[in-house]
């Protein structure tokens, strides 16, 4: 049996009186590539920052590596990556003074890659010398990308990677993803507004929604099983489709129902009245997040 | 014999229908069009995601698939190609089966729309017509 890498147990999570995460299982197993969706608010950040032992859990345990996530040692800790949502990088230093920092503290730096990356993503000389807190939010991002890229982590944590990137910028991060990070294996993890891009990209998702993971699964499966079933009470009321998700009734009497069963949705498909629609990834998060 | 590029293959997201899929059917439908000829090579999993900028787990997905329907071969070595049997061999209602999807979705507009099939039909025929 495979072990989990990152496991975590009855997490939760309090902000005063706002419960942000409430009793969360959640596995990632090795090879991963899963994206972790959730409307604002849901409490994503905080579930990354929590697995990572960034931010303190109110109960429950996290274990990445097989190791408690609050006494991680230098050897797992080199194996991770992450780029937090707000870049938190040194703001006063240059990137090439900020990568030199980070590089001692690194045994497994690749500085190749790092040269390799700054010169692709447009860092120039002048811009490699100049303060970070002078570059915009896009070149903040790509900067924080490329430090979580150069130790060749083997979990890479990404928390809205491409929100400040243009989509010139998001297509080299996914190339970059799929050539040198999905390639070798490694476990990705990451959270995204951009459908479009998780499409290309993740094979697995995740949906956060009340503080817990309400749904998961294999992207193509979650596309192909999931429906929408819209017909008449009379057909419909009392009758509970395999793997419901939501159930609505509308003032004329119809009902609209969004399974992610799939099969066994033919037969019903065929009565009169009946219409059985398929969704795309937008329409399942909507449905599944609201 | 043709080796192709990867650009030969386009996806959309945002549909409802898995990239994997929408590649599956490409193939299938370059190949009964035979703009895809039997020992004709396959751009590698690698090139086209790259190209699409698609995980490579995808491509393999579709191009497994294909094999196992016999529309693609393995290449001795490396690669795939168009399998021998895959081109010529098909008939014509195997050819029409490929226009199911997107016939169905017209069928299930036309129901929302409470047309009759000989509404339909003669729409159908006319847009084949004009086409030709």
């Amino acid at each position: 049996m495979t072990t989990a890498i990152i496991q975590s147990a009855a997490i939760s999570k309090h902000f005063g009186s706002a419960s942000i995460l409430s009793q969360l299982d959640w596995q990632i197993m090795p090879g991963q590539v899963i994206g972790l969706l959730g409307r604002n608010g849901a409490g994503k950040s905080t579930l990354l920052e929590c697995l990572l032992g960034l931010r303190e859990t109110d109960s429950g345990t996290v274990r990445i590596y097989g190791e408690d996530v609050s006494q991680l040692s230098d050897a797992t800790r080199a194996r991770i990556g992450y780029v937090p949502q707000k870049s938190d990088l040194f703001e006063w230093m240059t990137p090439r003074q900020m990568l030199d920092y980070f590089r001692a503290l690194y045994p497994r730096w690749n500085g190749a890659k790092v040269d390799g990356l700054l010169e692709r993503w447009g860092f120039d000389k002048l811009m490699q010398n100049k303060p970070i807190s002078k570059l915009s939010g896009g070149e903040q991002q790509r900067l924080s990308i490329i430090r979580a890229l150069a130790h060749d982590p083997e979990l890479l944590v990404l928390d809205e990677p491409v929100s400040a990137l243009d989509p010139v910028g998001r297509r080299d991060f996914l190339r970059e993803l799929i050539d040198s990070v999905i390639e070798r294996g490694t476990t990705v993890v990451f959270s995204t507004h951009i459908l479009s891009d998780l499409e290309r990209v993740a094979l697995d998702l995740a949906f956060l929604k009340d503080g817990r993971i309400a749904l998961q699964g294999r992207l193509d499966e979650l596309l192909e099983g999931a429906r929408r079933v819209v017909g008449p009470a009379s057909l419909l009321d009392g009758k509970p489709l395999a793997g419901e998700l939501r159930r609505q009734r509308a003032q004329d009497g119809t009902v609209s129902i969004i399974t992610h069963g799939g099969a066994g949705l033919a037969l019903l498909g065929k009565e009169a009245g009946v219409r059985v629609e398929p969704l795309s990834l937008e329409d399942l998060f909507i449905e599944v997040t609201q | 014999m043709t080796n192709h590029a990867a650009h030969l293959f386009s996806i959309s997201t945002g549909s409802a229908e898995p990239i994997y899929r929408q590649l599956v059917d490409q193939v299938k439908r370059l190949v009964a069009a035979g703009q895809m000829a039997p020992g004709d090579g396959l751009p590698s999993v690698r090139e086209v995601a790259q190209a699409l900028a698609l995980n490579p787990m995808t491509v393999s997905k579709a191009y497994s698939l294909l094999e196992m329907e016999g529309v693609l071969a393995r290449r001795r070595g490396m690669g795939m190609e168009v399998a021998a049997r895959a081109g010529g061999g098909q008939s014509a209602t195997e050819r029409a089966e490929l226009l199911r999807p997107t016939l169905e979705r017209a069928a299930m507009e036309a129901r929302q729309l409470e047309l009759d099939s000989d509404t339909v039909l003669s729409l159908f025929i006319q847009i084949l017509k004009e086409q030709a």
